[in-house]
């Protein structure tokens, strides 16, 4: 059953953030320096609190929040397809701090400054969270971008791999966006590419992409879902729900 | 260039509350200021900081012991304490 626009797209905020947690989490161990390992096991901690918070608005608008969160199968998840896979590198993982958590932070600002009210009283919070993760992709790749070689080239591979989709994730322009952007719940598409732009174009630059020359993919869009087609791997999806804990579970 | 001791280490220190003096609450290993600033903030987060700065620790200038951490940072024109 297709959700009402405003619940699938905190569904789609809320797996999004779990999901991004779950990745960044694969590099607490194996990071560049334990202080880096850090701030990606804090980083994951703030995606996994974020997703929490959005996934209980939903039980403003009639949904279990135990079901969403610890029953529904990967086909069901309404996360970014950037993130169905784990992160192959380093530079990987540095492109989706800026790509896929910028475009988060984006989205949230919007609804943020929305009229759903929950939002505007709970996301201000998640926002200042997100300006460190924003601060560290942006001085972590410029730092890649700067030694050139390798590690650039693999950063700008993975970025341009990501930002496709990623940006049909921020922009749907579906029927159900549409109505959402009419009702005030969050920005028009322009200023969310305005925004983006003023946020990642400068960064991206440094390893020559050109974001306005980026078409967002839409092929084969899953209006229920608000995303392209494929799930999030279903490794990343057990650990999502819990599985191995199911039992032990006190809610 | 290389700056000696101190190059990529932070000194941090923090506040709880708006008045109290700052304190040195430990140091982090970082390639330049912007990820020092981040890293000393998701390092040391156990506390609702009200303020917290980084120094770069070539920076600590010592002003009555010449040894310790910052002890290559004493002046050459310095004769002691």
């Amino acid at each position: 059953m297709t959700p009402a626009p405003l619940a699938r797209h905190i569904l789609s905020l809320a797996d999004t953030k779990r999901l991004l947690g779950i990745r960044y989490s694969d590099w607490l161990l194996g990071s560049p320096s334990i202080e880096t390992g850090i701030a990606a096991s804090s980083m994951s901690q703030d995606e996994w609190g974020h997703a929490r918070l959005l996934y209980a608005m939903l039980k403003r608008l009639g949904f279990d929040p135990f079901e969403v969160e610890h029953e529904r199968p990967a086909a069901r998840y309404y996360s970014a397809p950037a993130l169905d896979h784990p992160f192959t590198d380093w530079a990987h993982f540095v492109s989706a701090v800026v790509v896929v958590d910028g475009a988060l932070s984006v989205a949230l600002e919007s609804f943020a400054n929305g009229k759903f009210a929950l939002a505007r009283s709970r996301v201000p919070k998640m926002l200042a969270e997100e300006e460190y993760h924003r601060r560290f992709g942006t001085a972590w790749f410029s730092r890649l971008a700067a030694a050139e070689g390798e590690g650039a080239a693999r950063l700008r591979d993975s970025a341009r791999s990501m930002l496709p989709t990623t940006l049909a994730w921020l922009l749907p322009g579906d029927d159900a966006h549409d109505t959402l952007v009419a009702d005030g719940h969050v920005w028009p598409e322009d200023r969310v590419r305005d925004r983006c732009a003023q946020l990642l174009e400068g960064t991206l630059a440094t390893v020559g992409i050109d974001l306005g020359a980026v078409e967002p993919a839409r092929d084969g869009w899953d209006s229920e879902r608000r995303r392209g087609p494929g799930a999030p791997a279903e490794e990343a999806v057990e650990r999502a729900r819990g599985d191995r804990n199911r039992d032990l579970f006190v809610e | 260039m290389s700056t000696g001791l101190g190059e990529g280490v932070y000194e941090v220190f923090a506040r709880k509350r708006r008045g109290e003096p700052l304190r040195h609450i430990g140091y982090i290993d970082a390639p330049g200021d912007e990820l020092a600033r981040v890293y000393a903030w998701k390092t040391y987060d156990e506390e609702n900081w009200f303020e917290m700065c980084v120094v770069p620790r070539g920076a600590v200038i010592p002003v009555n012991r010449v040894e310790g951490p910052w002890a290559k940072n004493v002046p050459e024109e310095a004769d002691g304490p």
